[in-house]
């Protein structure tokens, strides 16, 4: 009986960090049995792409676990690149960056204003903020992707330090400051609060309003980041990149851990969750499997994760 | 209230969607007017108004699978991939007939749309992902059946049918095929939904735990809507293969938001057990009118989405505010 429990104390110890352990083993299979997997330029390539996808997983987990959701990423990051590349080319890179931080962030914070004021379903304010994001990136590049012609910027796409991509640090530091948001502030604190129980939250004198506009705020701002690295990786703002990176953000916070109903979710899980997809994406392209495939794989990881986290929730209600 | 019972106050509350409808309608007509006056009688000219249906035909049957959906409170971001997939098959599948072509697809649809609706249902895993898997997974074999391309013939060579131009183009005592097609479509959805089986799934999508106590077949029920729908989707391939001349593997990629935006401008409510078919009709053709005005305005493409966005906001914004 002993040996039972402490069997189930393991099962519950493996599905709670499912995405840690699932990573860590794909990792493990990928030095050990796949050429080609654990060189610098390959290892270099994921950290740089799901770095970008990684800032948007953040700012989506944060909307998430107040039982949101922020479909208005991807078109906001396109917006991002575009005003970046725009005042850049006149202004400087300063001017250009502060400015592609600024607008996604203000979207954000409309968003969150409608979402927190007018009690709208965040499903279809962020669904229309999709539409204004993309037309107001379509109408500032004119339709056509927009050069950045500053090499020290490109570069600093490409940079890295201590062999390390700069834009894998940027991440590193954005996941540890939410991180400690959610772990140590309370502010953190009520965005679990908000996902759970909006009503009771209310009613112990929270003021809901807030968290959220916050919530939307800051993923307008992570996606901005994002929209930066990803600028500066490209090379240009492109009005019409970054269509469907909301789905994936989504499917990383799932896949780490988080539920879509709120209240459920962190950051180790949703960082895993990112790279979790990066490191299938690498190994499906180095075994040379059609990459037609990798679609079918990242479902199945997808369906396979809801349901693992779907039995924890159903053993933590039978106990 | 038991399963009978619960029909009875569906009646009663039937008349709350009928205001509901007409709301909507009036936004629609104020819109129509403004497309009137700024093309100077143009856009109400008949064949306009046909045009309108037209294009959007593709839109009017996925936006009704949606709101099959969304009345059980689920949502669907499969459709789009599974009329890509069912356009592949309908292509591939040339050399056995288009007849059969079309029953293997809508058959692959309705196996897809199953998968989902289990799950859901079974598994009880959240629809939204679960329809985000399952739509990366099917546009995922789409791409492994044609090869990453788009498919122009059968597996053993035999080209596309002349009958999908036919019928594409073609029309009935001066109504077009594509306009006949969604009119039966809109006829056999809202008779659905007023059968024991759609009035179960507003139920449903009212409250599950108390549709189940009243002794609705929650599980038959939700199954059968995700099957339908799916079905639905595989349809509307029949006019994409008509309208393009082929099958596209990555067709239908802006069809899950748009059609869930009809379906939420058109009055349904995303938390289930609320819409109408006449609202999610208008809804797409408010979205059409739309796209229109823009376009009689010399608005910039450029610059619609924005618009548009605004427009969906907007509309859900009127339709809360007037619940509340």
């Amino acid at each position: 009986m002993d040996l039972a429990k402490r069997m189930k104390d393991a099962g519950t110890w493996i599905s709670n960090r499912s995405g840690p352990i699932a990573l860590a083993v794909l990792l493990f299979y990928g030095f050990f049995f796949v050429g080609n997997f654990s060189t610098e330029t390959n290892l270099t390539a994921i950290l740089l792409q799901y770095s970008i996808i990684g800032c948007l997983a953040l700012g989506q987990l944060i909307v998430i676990l107040t039982g949101g959701i922020d479909l208005s990423q991807g078109s906001q990051i396109a917006l991002a690149t575009v005003v970046c590349a725009v005042v850049m080319s006149r202004f400087g890179v300063i001017p250009g960056i502060i400015m592609a931080l600024l607008i996604p962030t203000m979207v954000g914070f409309s968003t969150g204003l409608l979402v927190s004021r007018l009690k709208m379903p965040a499903f279809i304010v962020t669904l229309g903020m999709l539409g204004v994001s993309r037309g107001l990136a379509m109408r500032i590049a004119n339709a056509r992707p927009v050069s950045i012609n500053i090499d020290g910027f490109k570069q600093f796409g490409y940079a890295t330090l201590l062999r390390i991509p700069v834009a894998a640090i940027i991440f590193g530091i954005a996941a540890i400051l939410v991180l400690y948001l959610l772990k140590k502030r309370k502010l953190g604190r009520y965005l679990y609060a908000v996902g759970s129980s909006e009503e009771s939250t209310r009613l112990s004198g929270v003021n809901i309003m807030k968290v959220k506009l916050f919530a939307y705020t800051a993923s307008g701002f992570l996606t901005a980041v994002g929209g930066v690295l990803l600028a500066a990786r490209l090379g240009s703002g492109s009005p019409i990149g970054g269509s469907g990176y909301e789905l994936e953000s989504i499917a990383a916070v799932v896949v780490g851990g988080g539920s879509l109903f709120g209240g459920i979710g962190g950051v180790g899980g949703t960082v895993s969750g990112v790279f979790l997809f990066g490191v299938i994406n690498s190994i499906l392209n180095l075994t040379g499997i059609p990459p037609f495939w990798q679609g079918t794989m990242k479902g199945l990881i997808i369906l396979a994760a809801v349901a693992l986290s779907q039995m924890r929730k159903k053993s933590r209600n039978g106990a | 209230m038991n399963a009978s019972s619960y029909l009875k106050h569906r009646k009663i509350k039937s008349s709350e969607d009928t205001k509901n409808v007409i709301q909507i309608a009036l936004i629609a007509i104020v819109l129509m007017v403004i497309a009137a006056i700024l093309s100077k009688g143009v856009f109400l000219q008949p064949r306009n108004l046909m045009n309108l249906i037209f294009q959007n035909g593709i839109l009017i049957l996925i936006a009704l699978a949606q709101l099959l959906v969304i009345i059980v409170s689920g949502i669907d971001l499969s459709v789009g991939a599974i009329m890509a997939m069912s356009s592949i098959l309908i292509v591939l599948y040339q050399d056995a007939g288009s007849g059969a072509a079309i029953l293997i697809a809508l058959g692959a649809s309705m196996v897809f749309g199953a998968v989902s609706g289990s799950l859901v249902t079974f598994k009880r895993l959240p629809s939204f992902v679960v329809t985000l898997a399952m739509m990366q997974i099917v546009y995922s074999l789409a791409q492994v059946l044609s090869g990453g391309a788009a498919v122009y013939s059968g597996f053993q060579g035999a080209t596309i049918s002349e009958g999908f131009t036919t019928y594409y183009l073609g029309s009935v005592m001066g109504i077009p095929n594509v306009i006949l097609t969604c009119i039966i479509v809109i006829i056999l959805v809202s008779r659905f939904l007023r059968t024991s089986y759609g009035h179960f799934a507003y139920a449903i999508g009212g409250n599950e735990k108390t549709a189940y106590f009243s002794g609705i077949p929650v599980e038959r029920v939700k199954v059968t809507v995700y099957i339908l729908a799916a079905l639905l989707a595989g349809l509307a391939a029949v006019i994409f293969v008509g309208r393009v001349g082929m099958g596209d593997p990555r067709a239908g990629q802006w069809l899950p938001l748009d059609s869930i935006a009809a379906v939420t401008i058109g009055g349904a409510s995303l938390s289930g057990g609320v819409g109408s078919v006449a609202g999610t009709v208008i809804g797409v053709l408010i979205l059409g009118t739309l796209t229109n005005i823009m376009n009689l305005m010399g608005v910039p493409p450029t610059i619609q989405p924005a618009v548009k966005g605004i427009v969906i906001i907007l509309a859900v914004y009127l339709n809360s505010r007037k619940k509340n």
